[in-house]
């Protein structure tokens, strides 16, 4: 007979293990589901082995992990003070309608230097990204409002206004009528070093950094630490825990924008409707994957970058929808998920007695 | 402007509101015990997707069964994961919306639908094999009442679909508050260990509230595409899922409410058709979709401050999972 068992302490060891088993856990999971409906399995996981050792395509991986990536470090400063925040995708589109304002207010008004067009356009996605994430965080520091489904609920009131603004007052004039903004100027692209992954690289390495570096040496670090084991305890600590949320989540969500800034300016060269596929939700997934760690976001972004990739490689190679890889991603979360109750019990045989 | 226009509008206002009212009356159950079910979603498009493909082979009513089955199998992986295994309901909730939504667009691809299709009935002509679109459920008009000027397009000229989840919302308010059942789910709710100790099983309580969301989420998708669109679109839910999570926010977790909440909310989605069409608002009817989200930021607000929480306010343990002390 077995028996659950409590655990009273982890180590960071077994833990990072444990999510990792789970990892593959997913892929032989998938590869049960994916043989009932039909799916050749063993083709299946060589196109996305191949996104990985094929230098074009894993360049491709890199580029679209990106968004991914920068939207995870924001989650990982807000889920680390215990925001659940899972309004990044909303965020992230903020983000770009602000770099996008700012090459409009460029082009129509001429009222920003082009040497400075890149540094203010990252800074109003920051700050945009940030304050679409403060609406949630004020509602919860003042009245206590749950930020789950207003997170949730903001992020499509963003993408319709993202809807609203191409369609209708910033939709391209010389643009044959499609919902797209003007085209973005070259000094307001991401072409650093000739491919935009290089500077998307750099933006996220420094992102990073800044996050590793906020909780491992900083005072506020600590606090949102404290904050997200328990708010009680950082009461009684004499933390001002109101504050300490709304900074938090302007952080989180300043992140989460450059995000989005990074998507119109480096990715897609100007404003459009839907321009995220869901990397807002994906970086729950990668975050929880990299267990809140800054550093390991950066791998578990990438290869979540490969799978997109590998989407496009499964349409064209064995005709299989892209959707394919959404069951996929979606069987790695259930059990990234799991791992969290392996970490949380131990399963302990048990001989019977009598 | 004449008046003609307010029947058809008024009509659509109710078939639309019913995606949302029969979405909302299982998930009502499920939030008043204590569980959040962000899969609704890619219930829903379980719902939509496995009907449609049922409907080919089966016709409509096996297809609704069998949507409802295929809900119910996803409430069961929520159970699973939220209430035996007590893990978090918001990651495992998203989760299944992804799988949902994933698995719905991978069955309904055009050349994996034909192989499911010639499969599960081998006789069907090729046209079947290909079509986008199903039959939609036929109007039962019950006749002398329909002729009521307002409420008759507005209520009895609709699928059965229609009549039975207006039929339903009533006996499911009636069930919740004034039935020992009810009580036993919404005290399960608010005090899951007080319940455990009057003897109630928290644990099954809310595996059967699972399912009861798991399944009326899926029969709201499949609803969606048999009675109200009847072609298949990946993705067609676009929202729904969480536009029902709003609508049982705005009404405060009652199925009464519910009934008009929906209708509200249909309304909202009719209003944006027309004022296109009157030429009005035809630059931005994006700030009339975002209505619904909106109201249910604005309510949840309104429910936290102090004067409401007292009256009417979120069941107390939602979204937390129960620890027996052992």
């Amino acid at each position: 007979m077995f028996k659950l068992e409590r655990r009273m302490h982890i180590s960071r060891k077994v833990s990072s293990i444990i999510v990792f088993l789970s990892f593959l856990l997913a892929f032989f999971v998938t590869g049960v589901l994916f043989y009932f409906l039909g799916v050749n399995v063993i083709q299946f996981y060589s196109v996305i082995c191949s996104v990985f050792i094929t230098p074009n395509l894993l360049i491709q991986a890199v580029f679209r992990s990106i968004p991914i990536i920068l939207a995870s470090l924001g989650l990982v400063v807000a889920f680390r003070m215990g925001f659940w925040n899972i309004g990044a995708e909303g965020q992230m589109y903020l983000g770009m309608v602000a770099a996008t304002g700012i090459v409009i207010l460029h082009v129509f008004y001429e009222a920003i230097p082009v040497s400075l067009m890149l540094a203010v356009m990252s800074a109003a996605s920051f700050l945009a990204g940030g304050a679409w994430c403060l609406i949630p965080a004020s509602l919860k520091a003042k009245l206590g409002v749950n930020e789950i489904l207003t997170t949730l609920m903001l992020n499509y009131i963003a993408m319709l206004f993202v809807d609203y603004l191409v369609y209708g007052p910033w939709r391209d004039p010389e643009g044959w009528g499609f919902a797209l903004s003007v085209p973005f100027p070259d000094y307001a692209t991401l072409t650093l070093g000739g491919h935009p992954s290089i500077a998307g690289i750099i933006i996220s390495v420094a992102v990073a950094t800044l996050v590793y570096i906020l909780f491992k040496y900083t005072k506020f670090g600590f606090v949102l630490n404290v904050l997200g084991k328990s708010s009680e305890v950082a009461k009684y600590a004499g933390m001002s825990v109101g504050r300490a949320t709304l900074l938090g989540s302007l952080i989180s969500g300043g992140i989460a924008g450059l995000g989005g800034f990074y998507v119109v300016s480096g990715m897609i060269g100007r404003l459009r409707p839907r321009a995220s596929p869901g990397y807002g939700y994906t970086a729950i997934i990668v975050t929880m994957l990299a267990q809140l760690n800054p550093w390991l976001i950066l791998p578990a972004g990438i290869f979540f970058g490969g799978l997109l990739t590998a989407g496009d490689a499964l349409q064209s190679l064995l005709r299989l929808p892209s959707s394919a890889i959404t069951v996929f991603q979606s069987v790695i979360f259930l059990c990234i998920v799991l791992a969290e109750f392996l970490r949380r019990y131990r399963i302990v045989l048990k001989r019977w007695k009598q | 402007m004449s008046i003609e226009w307010i029947g058809p509008v008024l009509a659509s206002t109710t078939s639309i509101g019913v995606v949302y009212l029969l979405g909302s009356l299982g998930e009502i159950y499920a939030e008043r015990s204590g569980i959040l079910n962000l899969g609704m979603e890619g219930t829903m498009a379980i719902g939509a997707a496995t009907s449609f493909i049922f409907t080919i082979t089966w016709g409509h009513t096996i297809a609704f069964l069998l949507a409802g089955v295929f809900g119910m199998l996803m409430g069961l992986l929520l159970a699973f994961f939220a209430v035996s295994l007590r893990l978090n309901q918001i990651t495992v909730g998203l989760a299944i919306t992804m799988l949902g939504l994933g698995l719905s667009g991978f069955i309904t691809f055009p050349t994996i639908r034909k192989t499911v299709l010639q499969t599960l009935n081998p006789e069907l002509p090729s046209t079947a094999l290909e079509t986008q679109s199903v039959p939609m459920l036929p109007p039962v008009s019950l006749s002398f009442l329909k002729e009521i000027p307002i409420i008759g397009p507005m209520l009895f000229n609709h699928n059965i679909v229609v009549y039975i989840t207006l039929i339903l919302a009533p006996l499911m308010w009636f069930l919740l508050f004034r039935t020992s059942i009810g009580l036993k789910i919404r005290s399960v709710g608010e005090n899951p260990g007080m319940a455990d100790a009057l003897g109630i099983n928290v644990f099954r309580i809310r595996y059967l509230t699972c399912i009861l969301s798991g399944a009326f989420s899926a029969l709201a998708g499949a609803y969606l595409i048999l009675g109200f669109q009847p072609f298949w679109i990946e993705g067609m839910t676009g929202g729904r899922g969480f536009i029902t999570l709003s609508l049982i926010i705005l009404s405060t977790w009652n199925p009464l409410r519910a009934v008009f909440g929906s209708l509200l909310f249909g309304g909202i989605e009719v209003l944006q058709y027309r004022l296109q069409l009157f030429g009005l608002g035809a630059t931005s009817p994006q700030f009339v979709l975002m209505l619904p989200y909106a109201i249910a930021v604005i309510t949840l607000s309104l429910l936290s401050l102090e004067s409401f929480r007292k009256k009417m306010s979120a069941p107390a343990t939602l979204a937390k999972p129960y620890y027996r002390e052992e």
